[in-house]
């Protein structure tokens, strides 16, 4: 009898301890785990700056611990296209930044990387061989080896050295982690990240299809993230890689005046194409959905301000004069009237099809579905047949080379010639540019060891179609490029 | 008996297991007492005196890859056949020694492990010797380029002991047990000789063996000689690069090791640092040069590398220790700041000047490129991730160039041969067109040339230790450029000499 006051007293301390305990971990928990801490100010201090490292949220579905993503290049180097760690991918690195232009770090409980738009929607040019890179912001990023960075990832994670004992040897050499942070990485986060990676080897198992030509630098089999990964359909036989597009200006596109976005005309406006692209760069509904409402307000105001960059190299003004006359007799009909932005049937055009079947109105009417599920309401995607190509604008064109939606014809210059008379293979993603042709170079000793060869015989990769202006005398061409330059 | 012990034998039995327990508990606290403080521990040999401190102090590249002291004084007479000439231990492959001193200059010692374990420091690349004759003493300078000292024959001869069938616990200790003798000194502690037989030397080989590995593109290389390395291939080694994949251009980056003296002013101006100027920032530039003696950001001795770059900041270059004819040099001064001050600087103590510091474009300086090549873009951002984690140590101010930049010449008398990658022997030949210069010469040899102001350079062989022969045939050897009109190799012979021995006041 006596015994039960001491008892209860007994349980009341242990009680205590265990919600002390408890109280303690979930802080120590929450702490390590899932405290958000802004991005540093140099981040936001621009709109330039904010778009290129900004984080959109990504990095807590998708993200990468931040160590285990530093040392994967340096562990699995020959996982990567060639030497040069993460710039072999083609991504577009300035100097003096810690990460590429696109990839975002930011402290979610620990350090994480994941992408932004930037990633693919940031160009470079080089005036000469002897001369660093020029980077533009919104520009379609040529040099970027997306497929291998899929790839990258998703290897390494299946190599047997991605285990504790070697990736924490690695991040040794490197930073002296605490002790704490050290237990984490060995007995959580290596072996999450393993198995997630490992997980998207599934989910991007398109990257990996055996049949197909690989996309190469600057492109993008654009609707598969949207199919396979938002959708989870089983993967098809369709292949469609395209160009990566520039971004800039997006105000230029009114769907009031029917004009549609993507390449083919899958998406009604801007805001639309911005969130589902987004959505794939976050790889999951997003965590804080307004705040990503919020992020993809601002991406549709900079987006449709921003705009094309000045062609950097001397204009002849005379000649460009002349050139807008051969522009509005062979091409303004298009490219710069009523018909901009419209959809051209792929009959009239003639370009390469395997593009357009590679999306479908049921695509559009399901991913539609999806996403309003999230609660994120958009015009969101065309629900019919995708039918032709959209007819371009052309701001800033001279940067947006290789040419055509498939990104078939290098230069300007190639693009006024017959079908016949276009290359049949070249290098793309080697960052000097051709004045001359207006495009980059796609050919010489260094083209090829940066470029990936590009073979327009391959399926999906056809040059033909858009034979328009090729029976222009060579001074009326000379012109033409010339004008085409001031746009 | 039943009232004597009290304790049944269950108890009897827990009461003697909780004694032993507690035995042991005690020994093995003490026992890992002892070995916290036989093992624990990590103090740098210290030095008062700042050039002490320089030739000897510690940057922490032990931590990463101190080899321990006695085996360090093993090796060479173990392998006394790996080395050149198969002779004159570490001094064989340009390490220099001072009087009474068991480490050669460039060497630091540091309790690390529960051993004295020896690395590297800036001395070993950044200190070197002259001689007025070839009778006289050597005379150590530090922060001068080691010209002496063939760093490559260095790795060659560590590599070879790692790939040595001799490699094994029973023969190294064997020759410490011979040294220690020699000395006076017993063996070895056992429990040195326990950790070292069943664990650290087979560590080491294999630390050696991996570094081989890493740098196996060297052997590719032409050689590089005494006083020469190859700057920033090795840390595409380190990124894990795969060399074979590199394009063929950028494979060859060997060139002179430099002075380092004056390092304060070069800040001041804000002038780009290395051959192609590729770094404004002295301090991320010294780290970066400190890595190459071994330390990786995480076990780098801040307060002692600080120190160090303190200390070189305010280091004025030696004055030239031979006779100057003074009115011969007056009439150089002229010629000097007619054709050199622009680039150079004032003079060798002002080194003010347009065009100081600042990158000459590769086709206008015409000097061989490979160092250049050698450097890319790419190399460049992956230098972005170096001390990330570190807050503002993290490097960013690497950039890709297009050239070489201009040097001030403060004691150009001791930075021979010349231009980057050490192709001309002295200033007087650097003054004359390439045609006329020395097609080939000989290298680490420093017995000083009072005349043509450099080493003497056509020395093969000297009692017995043969010097390397510097071809400028060799791919990233070649020695054009740096000439013409606005060069001064259109002077006349005795404007010339003038401007050389003006340079030796420098």
């Amino acid at each position: 009898m006596a015994e039960t006051p001491k008892k209860k007293s007994w349980w009341k301390s242990c009680l205590l301890l265990v919600v002390v305990l408890a109280v303690v971990g979930g802080a120590i928990g929450w702490y390590k785990f899932f405290r958000e801490e802004p991005q540093p100010d140099w981040v936001t201090a621009t709109p330039d700056m904010r778009f290129k490292y900004g984080s959109i949220g990504a990095e807590h579905d998708a993200g990468i611990p931040y160590w285990i993503f530093f040392v994967l290049p340096r562990m699995f180097p020959e996982k990567l296209p060639g030497p040069g760690g993460l710039a072999s991918l083609g991504v577009a690195w300035e100097q003096g930044q810690e990460l590429p232009i696109g990839f975002t770090k930011k402290v979610i409980g620990f350090p994480r990387v994941a992408n932004n738009c930037a990633s693919c929607h940031t160009t470079s040019y080089r005036k000469s061989p002897n001369e660093n890179p020029v980077f533009v912001p919104t520009g379609p990023n040529h040099t970027l080896n997306l497929q291998a960075f899929f790839r990258f990832v998703v290897d390494c994670a299946k190599d047997p050295r991605f285990n504790a004992d070697e990736i924490m040897r690695e991040i040794a050499l490197v930073y002296d982690l605490p002790l704490l942070d050290r237990m984490i990485y060995r007995y959580l986060l290596i072996p999450i990240t393993k198995k997630r990676l490992l997980e998207r080897e599934a989910q991007f198992k398109w990257v990996y299809h055996k049949d197909f030509p690989l996309w190469g630098r600057g492109r993008d089999d654009a609707m598969n993230l949207t199919k396979y990964f938002l959708l989870n359909w089983p993967m098809d036989d369709t292949l469609g890689p395209t160009d990566m597009p520039s971004v800039w200006n997006l105000q230029k596109y009114q769907p009031e005046k029917g004009m549609l976005m993507n390449l083919a005309g899958d998406s009604h406006d801007a805001r639309s194409v911005i969130i589902d692209s987004a959505l794939g760069l976050l790889s999951a509904a997003p965590h804080d959905r307004e705040d990503f409402m919020g992020q993809i307000d601002w991406l549709v105001k900079y987006l449709g301000e921003k705009q094309a960059p000045k062609y950097p190299f001397p204009i002849k003004e005379d000649l460009g004069k002349s050139g807008k006359a051969v522009f509005d007799a062979n091409c303004a009909t298009c490219h710069a009237s009523e018909r901009t932005g419209t959809r051209v049937p792929v009959e009239e055009v003639g370009t390469d099809r395997e593009r357009l079947k590679s999306w479908s109105k049921k695509a559009a009417i399901e991913s539609n579905k999806v996403v309003r599920n999230f609660g994120i309401e958009r015009k969101g995607l065309v629900e019919n047949e995708p039918s032709g190509y959209i007819a371009a604008f052309l701001d800033g064109i001279w940067l947006r080379a290789p040419y055509l939606h498939n990104g078939s014809v290098p230069t300007l210059r190639d693009l006024l010639k017959p079908v016949a008379e276009r290359p049949k293979v070249f290098y793309r993603g080697y960052d000097v540019y051709d004045s001359v042709n207006v495009g980059f170079v796609t050919e010489g000793p260094e083209a090829q060891r940066i470029g990936t060869k590009y073979d327009v015989s391959e399926r999906s990769s056809g040059n033909q179609g858009h034979e328009y202006g090729v029976n222009l005398s060579a001074a009326e061409k000379d012109a033409l490029i010339e004008y085409l330059k001031t746009l | 008996m039943a009232e004597q012990s009290a304790m049944t034998p269950l108890q009897k039995f827990l009461y003697r297991l909780g004694a032993i327990a507690a035995v042991v508990l005690v020994i093995a606290f003490l026992a890992g007492a002892w070995l916290l403080g036989r093992f624990g521990g990590d103090t740098a040999v210290a030095y008062q005196d700042d050039p002490e401190h320089f030739k000897y102090g510690s940057l922490g590249s032990e931590h990463e890859f101190g080899v321990p002291y006695w085996i360090w004084r093993a090796l060479p007479e173990l392998f006394q056949d790996k080395l050149p000439g198969a002779r004159d231990g570490w001094q064989s492959v340009g390490f220099v020694f001072e009087k009474g001193k068991k480490l050669p200059v460039g060497m630091s010692q540091r309790r690390y492990l529960g051993f004295d374990v020896v690395w590297l420091n800036c001395a070993f690349c950044h200190a070197g010797t002259v001689r007025e004759t070839a009778q006289s003493e050597a005379k150590v300078y530090s922060a001068m380029p080691a010209n002496t000292f063939d760093f490559r024959a260095f790795m060659r001869f560590l590599f070879a002991t790692g790939e040595d069938r001799r490699f094994t616990p029973p023969d190294i200790l064997r020759q410490i047990k011979l040294i220690r003798q020699r000395e006076g000194l017993g063996d070895l502690p056992l429990i040195d000789r326990l950790v070292l037989r069943f664990y650290g030397i087979y560590y080491m080989r294999e630390r050696i063996l991996a570094l081989r590995d890493r740098l196996k593109f060297i052997a590719e290389q032409p050689e590089w000689g005494p006083g020469r390395v190859d700057t920033f291939n090795p840390l595409k080694a380190y990124f894990n690069f795969p060399p074979d994949k590199l394009a063929p251009e950028e494979r060859i980056g060997t060139t002179d090791f430099p002075s380092i003296w004056n390092q304060g002013q070069r800040e001041t101006l804000k002038m780009n640092l290395h051959w192609d100027g590729n770094n404004v920032s002295l301090e991320e530039r010294n780290r970066s040069a400190a890595m190459g003696t071994g330390i990786t950001p995480p076990t780098g001795d801040r307060p002692n590398l600080k120190r160090v770059a303190g200390w070189l900041r305010n280091l004025a270059a030696p004055p030239y220790p031979f006779a100057i004819d003074k009115a011969r040099a007056a009439q150089g001064a002229p010629v000097y700041k007619k054709y050199c001050a622009e680039c150079h600087g004032a003079d060798g103590k002002d080194f003010r000047g347009e065009a100081v510091g600042k990158v000459v474009p590769i086709d206008d300086i015409g000097t061989d490129r490979r160092r250049l090549d050698s450097y890319t873009y790419d190399v460049a951002v992956n230098q972005n991730l170096i001390f990330a984690g570190y807050g503002e140590e993290r490097f960013s101010h690497f950039r890709k160039t297009f050239g070489y930049a201009n040097s001030p010449l403060d004691g150009v008398w001791l930075r021979a041969p010349y231009l980057h990658n050490g192709s001309v022997p002295t200033l007087r030949d650097l003054l004359d067109s390439s045609a006329q210069r020395p097609k080939t010469f000989y290298r680490g040899y420093d017995v000083y040339d009072q005349e043509k102001a450099g080493f003497v350079s056509d020395v093969a062989e000297e009692k017995g230790r043969k010097y390397f022969r510097y071809d400028t045939e060799e791919p990233g050897n070649s020695n054009k450029g740096h000439e013409g009109k606005r060069y001064g190799t259109e002077l006349s012979s005795a404007e010339k000499d003038a401007l050389v021995e003006y340079l030796k006041t420098f």
